[in-house]
């Protein structure tokens, strides 16, 4: 439970935290590892090094104790009786032993006394935390054993200053009795330091597992330290990784539910997209309406021009026969002459009308006519504007050309540049001369009409533009912005072909240049 | 058509300026039968020689002409060359500006195409009738004075006093004595002179001191 809770806030807690924790657990848990092993290393070390020392010297003293009493006291007495060595001598050799046991047996009390055993902290703290057999009632036994050493060794000493004493008046026999005895007395004190030795030697061993039990509690916290702080790692990494994943799989399941939602997007998208070019399609239509009813309106300017003068001279025919018959001058010559008139000016005029309705007809069929027909026809259609504005023009027809459109469409672009030219040269001064110039030529099969006027070409930010739709520089009244917008759109999508457009200086067949709109159509000949 | 006396016509010179052909043939067959000469011509140049050259009444012009204007042509003749033609311009456009520029000419009329003969014909009657009546009443003045030089001049002076003192009914309010105030001139031959006007109902006596012209009396002399 608790564990799962410290997993639950573990999973609510920020991705870089969890990071920091893992890099800072096993960070710790190696310094803590590293500094616990080398600490324990070096206790140890002194551990076994005191303890050498300090159990050693003992014994070696303790050795040293026993040797002096078995060699030298033993030895000299055992001269002594088989007369090896003389008794001054012997004297100073016992004396000397007497002052080295002396010192010896101080030397081991006081130490087995003064500096205790004092095992390092760590040492001292592992003990505290596990209890090691306590060695303290064997304690009894070592005072008992050095009690008896000391009453033995006051004994062997009153025996020897007997022994030495009785010799010092030669009472050998006596002397030598008590030899026997001191023998004995030796024996003893030796079995004594044997038991001291094995005592301390006992001592020595009991520390030395201790240390090693030390050592193995310090082996095992150190593998458990370690074992902690690698598990402690691999489920912490553990838990970053399912993090990962889990961030991994939320992050897709966003992924995919943007993704979705785009999807949805795209497809509404898509369907305004269509609405919209449907739209746009019929906007297109209604454009292409506008554009020719706004050509209609001129044509139809022209067609009233163009029947105004016939149908005024009809009119002074008809009028003609009354005034006539008043004077009485109605004579068949006349009637016949005025017939005769009428009936050409009413064919005019019928052929002028099925010029312009030839026009508005939309071409269901390509045909195959020549380009000059088609220039001729359109500027026909246009001269009464043209003359209007005192617009002088020229064609240069270099090549005669057939080729296979919509002879309307061509004719109604022709008709709408003629027108742009047109109303950029009725907005200039009166005393320039006003020209338009159209060359028709061939240019690696393609048919190129290029018409120039001389209105002074076409400004610079509008220039980009004059094939947009809905792009008029004039006033609402005079233009819907489409013609041009329209003529791209019948080069490029019914003939195939390009239609471009820049300022140049041309001559005109003048003496001076004038800034000049170019308007270059190419119409592929072979189709 | 036959309101007015077209017969007017006859004794004028008209000039007629108009760039198309087909209209200018045929509105001249037309005109040619109602005035002594008809000049049309297709360009100013030609028209102003013409002017130049022969005695022209009344001119009749197109106001867009092949390259050039009517209003400016007849503007130049007025202004520059001062001499004084009626004018009749003929359009086929309503456009206000010709309509301004025309009224600032004192052009006589203005004519939109497709031209109404009759309409023509009428301008020029209006536009030369004042004329004829003018040559008419110089004549008459002449006339009478001629007379007066030739016969009593004492009768023409009390027929001169008659037709100045006629009120508007055509009555003449006045006395011998007050006729005699004014023009010495004796009795019997005042009675004599208003007795001939009664005789052939010239002057008709209505009540006492007023007398009635009538002018009938005159055609059936």
């Amino acid at each position: 439970m608790f564990a799962k809770k410290i997993l639950s806030y573990f999973d609510t807690i920020a991705f870089s935290y969890k990071t920091n924790f893992l890099l800072f657990i096993i960070a710790g848990g190696m310094v803590c590892i590293i500094f616990l092993s080398v600490i324990s290393i070096f206790s140890l070390k002194q551990d076994f090094d005191v303890l050498f020392e300090r159990r050693t010297k003992p014994l070696v003293q303790l050795e040293e104790i026993k040797d002096t009493y078995k060699i030298n006291i033993y030895d000299t007495f055992y001269d002594i009786q088989h007369d090896g060595i003389s008794y001054e001598h012997a004297t100073e050799v016992i004396s000397l032993a007497k002052q080295l046991i002396g010192d010896g047996w101080i030397d081991y009390k006081k130490r087995i006394d003064s500096d205790f055993y004092k095992p390092s902290y760590v040492t001292s703290l592992i003990t505290s935390a596990y209890p090691i057999t306590s060695i303290k009632e064997k304690k009894i036994l070592q005072t008992s054993i050095m009690n008896n050493i000391e009453k033995k060794i006051t004994t062997i000493d009153q025996l020897m200053e007997e022994i030495l004493y009785l010799l010092k008046y030669r009472k050998t026999e006596k002397a030598f009795e008590l030899v026997d005895k001191l023998y004995f007395e030796i024996n003893s004190i030796n079995i004594y330091f044997t038991s001291l030795i094995n005592y301390d030697l006992n001592l020595a061993i009991n520390e030395k597992r201790k240390t090693e039990k030390v050592f193995n509690i310090i082996i095992i916290i150190s593998i458990i330290s370690i074992a902690f702080v690698f598990l402690f790692s691999i489920i912490l990494s553990i838990i970053i990784i399912n993090n990962f994943k889990k961030l991994h799989n939320s992050l897709e399941l966003k992924v995919a539910v943007k993704t979705k939602e785009l999807q949805k997007l795209n497809d509404s998208l898509e369907k305004k997209i269509k609405i919209e070019v449907t739209n746009n399609r019929k906007k297109d239509l209604i454009m292409f309406q506008q554009a020719k009813l706004a050509s209609l309106g001129e044509m139809l300017q022209n067609i009233a021009h163009q029947w105004r003068q016939p149908l005024g001279s009809l009119t002074m025919i008809i009028q003609s026969f009354q005034t006539k018959m008043m004077h009485g001058k109605l004579t068949d010559e006349f009637v016949d002459r005025k017939v005769k008139d009428s009936l050409l000016l009413a064919k005019n005029m019928s052929n002028t009308l099925n010029d312009f309705r030839n026009f508005f007809n939309p071409d269901k069929d390509k045909t195959e006519f020549l380009l000059k027909d088609c220039l001729d026809h359109s500027l026909e259609l246009s001269k009464y504007l043209l003359e209007k504005e005192r617009i002088t023009f020229t064609c240069a027809i270099k090549d005669n050309l057939t080729i296979n459109g919509f002879y309307n469409e061509l004719s109604h672009v022709f008709l709408n540049i003629i027108s742009n030219s047109k109303d950029a040269l009725a907005s200039k001064d009166k005393g320039e001369a006003k020209l338009i110039c159209i060359v028709i030529k061939k240019v690696n099969d393609m048919a190129q009409i290029i018409m120039i006027d001389n209105a002074g070409g076409i400004p610079d930010d509008v220039l980009p533009k004059v094939f947009e739709p809905y792009y008029t520089t004039k006033y609402k009244s005079a233009g819907t912005g489409i013609g041009l917008y329209m003529s791209k759109q019948i080069v490029e999508k019914h003939m195939s072909g390009t239609i471009t457009c820049r300022n140049i200086k041309h001559k005109l067949g003048t003496n001076q240049l004038h800034d000049c709109a170019k308007f270059i159509i190419s119409i592929p000949i072979n189709q | 058509m036959a309101n007015k006396n077209l017969n007017i016509l006859q004794e004028f010179n008209i000039l007629y300026l108009e760039d198309d052909k087909n209209l200018r043939e045929h509105t001249k067959d037309v005109l040619e039968d109602f005035v002594n000469n008809i000049y049309p011509v297709a360009t100013s140049n030609e028209a102003l020689s013409i002017i130049l050259n022969n005695k022209v009444d009344v001119i009749i012009s197109d106001i867009l002409l092949e390259n050039e204007n009517g209003i400016d042509f007849l503007k130049y003749l007025k202004e520059d060359k001062n001499i004084q033609i009626p004018c009749i311009l003929t359009t086929a456009h309503t456009d206000t500006k010709y309509l301004l520029n025309a009224i600032q000419l004192k052009v006589e009329n203005y004519i939109i195409k497709p031209i109404n003969i009759k309409e023509l014909l009428n301008t020029l009657h209006d536009i030369l009738l004042p004329i004829i009546q003018q040559k008419e009443i110089q004549k008459n003045q002449n006339m009478i004075k001629t007379i007066s030089a030739v016969t009593d001049s004492k009768q023409v002076e009390v027929v001169n006093y008659i037709f100045n003192n006629l009120n508007n009914d055509n009555l003449l309010i006045a006395s011998y004595a007050e006729i005699m105030e004014k023009i010495s001139i004796s009795k019997p031959t005042l009675i004599k002179l208003f007795k001939e006007l009664a005789e052939k109902k010239i002057l008709t006596k209505t009540q006492h001191k007023t007398y009635r012209f009538d002018q009938k009396s005159l055609e059936a002399l």
